[in-house]
């Protein structure tokens, strides 16, 4: 299962619509088995969620995330877990053990 | 002369202010963490003060510049503020918020510089009424502020509710089909099929199959049943262009259907009924093809119930600014660009241009554009060569400030009409000052009746 998390500068971008940088996360029962980043341009959203359909992934973790955009991926299969802050590596790490529940990962106000 | 002592603010009222005003404003420290944040902030975010409280502000505003081009980051940069830049800003529910966003340092009395300062305007009402206003000039994909093009504007919603034939002249690229098409997504058939066919494009017996279909056998290699156009368009609209090119025979045909609204498939023995509207264009005056009498006479008076005439771009060059802006703004959202406008002497260039191709000439030019310049605003570099050899001629320049000025002239007339020459109510609908109005209608030599609005106004009562 490939995994995309929105990066800017080791943390979570704070809103995905204007994201530039994604790591993809390979994960095979739960271990990452693999990482690479993709460099995302101003797209629009069909192009955006294209993007994410042809990388292959299946969940997608972002920051804000306006509903053009959200809207879009969904409709291309994407599950999306928006609103998530804090530095990748412990989200990915979060997400990949006890999941990303904790009030810590929450964007304020989310 | 008695001096007033100056009545000293205590600090706490500063915080009372703060709390009280309808802008956003939170400070953040040296850290991008949020110091304070006040009840309008709480209110346009949606977050509780306590939630915002040492957080990172780009978590807390996520704005669309954050990531990028965040104004707090270059004030803290620069030293210098920055007012009213504009961004929309994300909340909890997936709802995009615009705001316009001013920053500058935070000092403490020594002058030491504690931080940042942002404030934030909630602009989604503006916004609203932006759009409202800026409908009033856009049917469907067309924008105009032309009263030749408001006239059918207006009218549109009730040719559309109709199920009248209608009849669109224009010349090519004036957006025929685009007006076909915004008559059928007002019209009750909207949701059902949009077709269209070039007339000109087929021979007759060609035509005939596309148009109406055909039956196994009804030809060599006819192995199977096809529906043609108008079977296919059941239910919704048919546009039929070019029909000023159609043969005589085939008008024949065309005038049955219109008539009887059936139609019989090539090789069937039965009419089939037509539940279709039908538009027709043509880039041609029909009535002048009757006189000549290349066009029927009795197709023309079916087809010719409701009849609209689109005028060329040379005719309404007050257009190309907001039809650019148009384009601009549609190619960006397609191809993910961010070009912001064009600049002075690019659009002097666009206005000082005839456009035999019309809109879609246009539309072509600012497309070849994008191609040269990808973002910030389009330089008269960035447009075709034949449009920059205007500029080599020793007296373009003087024509390009004919070109400005008469649409100058043609955009502030219309206005003084829409305001029954009310210069104050013109100026207000120009978004400019009054003298700088007065100062225009002066320079540009337009000649006003001797009666203004307010005299008018004065008489009535």
């Amino acid at each position: 299962m490939k995994l995309a998390l929105t990066v800017c500068e080791n943390r979570i971008s704070p809103l995905f619509d204007c994201a530039r940088m994604l790591l993809i996360v390979d994960i095979v029962d739960r271990t990452s088995t693999g990482r690479h980043f993709e460099v995302l341009h101003y797209e629009s959203p069909f192009s955006r969620a294209a993007k994410l359909s042809d990388l292959g992934v299946k969940v997608l973790i972002c920051g804000a995330v306006s509903d053009q955009f959200a809207n879009i991926i969904e409709t291309y299969g994407i599950t999306i877990i928006p609103f998530i802050a804090g530095a990748v590596d412990e989200v990915l790490d979060a997400y990949l053990t006890v999941g990303l529940s904790d009030s810590k990962f929450r964007m304020p106000g989310c | 002369m008695k001096k007033h002592k100056l009545y000293q603010i205590p600090d706490h009222v500063t915080d009372v202010i703060l709390e009280s005003i309808s802008d956003g404003v939170f400070t953040v420290d040296h850290e991008w963490r949020i110091t304070s944040f006040n009840h309008a902030a709480e209110e346009i975010t949606g977050i509780p003060r306590d939630e915002a409280l040492g957080k990172h502000c780009r978590e807390v505003f996520r704005s669309n510049m954050c990531e990028t081009d965040c104004a707090l980051r270059r004030t803290m940069n620069e030293g210098k503020p920055f007012v009213d830049t504009s961004t929309y800003i994300v909340n909890s529910e997936k709802r995009r918020i615009p705001v316009a966003v001013s920053t500058s340092l935070l000092k403490d009395e020594d002058g030491t510089v504690l931080g940042g300062v942002e404030t934030f305007r909630d602009m989604s009402l503006v916004e609203e009424l932006r759009k409202k206003l800026d409908a009033r000039y856009q049917v469907g994909d067309m924008v105009s502020r032309s009263p030749s093009m408001h006239r059918i504007f207006t009218i549109l919603p009730q040719v559309a509710e109709s199920d009248s034939t209608v009849l669109i002249q224009g010349e090519t690229g004036t957006g025929k089909e685009l007006l076909s098409r915004a008559i059928h997504e007002l019209s009750p058939r909207r949701g059902k099929p949009f077709i269209t066919i070039n007339c000109g494009a087929f021979p007759d017996t060609l035509l005939e199959s596309e148009l109406f279909g055909y039956k196994a056998g009804a030809f060599t290699n006819a192995t199977k049943d096809k529906p043609g156009h108008f079977a296919v368009a059941e239910g919704g609209t048919i546009l039929l262009d070019e029909i000023g090119d159609l043969s005589a025979a085939f008008q024949v045909r065309l005038l049955r259907v219109l008539q009887d609204r059936t139609f019989q498939p090539l090789g069937a023995t039965k009419s089939v009924k037509a539940d279709v509207r039908v538009i027709v264009a043509s880039n041609k005056d029909l009535s002048k093809l009757v006189k000549s009498e290349t066009f029927r006479q009795d197709l023309f008076y079916r087809i010719n119930v409701v009849r609209l005439d689109l005028p060329p771009l040379r005719d309404r060059k007050e257009d190309i600014p907001m039809l650019v802006k148009h384009f601009i703004s549609r190619l960006n959202r397609l191809r993910g660009r961010s070009v912001t406008g064009i600049s002075q002497k690019g659009l002097a260039l666009l206005l000082s241009h005839d456009y035999p191709g019309n809109i879609r000439e246009l539309e072509n030019i600012i497309e070849h554009a994008f191609v040269l310049c990808p973002d910030g605003q389009i330089e008269s570099h960035c447009l075709p060569d034949n449009l920059r050899a205007l500029l080599r001629g020793s007296t373009t320049h003087a024509k390009i400030d004919a070109a400005l000025q008469s649409v100058e002239v043609q955009v502030i007339m219309d206005a003084l009409k829409r305001n029954k020459y009310n210069r104050l109510a013109t100026a207000r609908d120009l978004g400019i000052h009054k003298s700088t109005l007065f100062r225009k209608i002066k320079i540009l030599g337009i000649e006003l009746p001797n009666l203004d609005g307010r005299t008018q106004q004065k008489r009535a009562r």
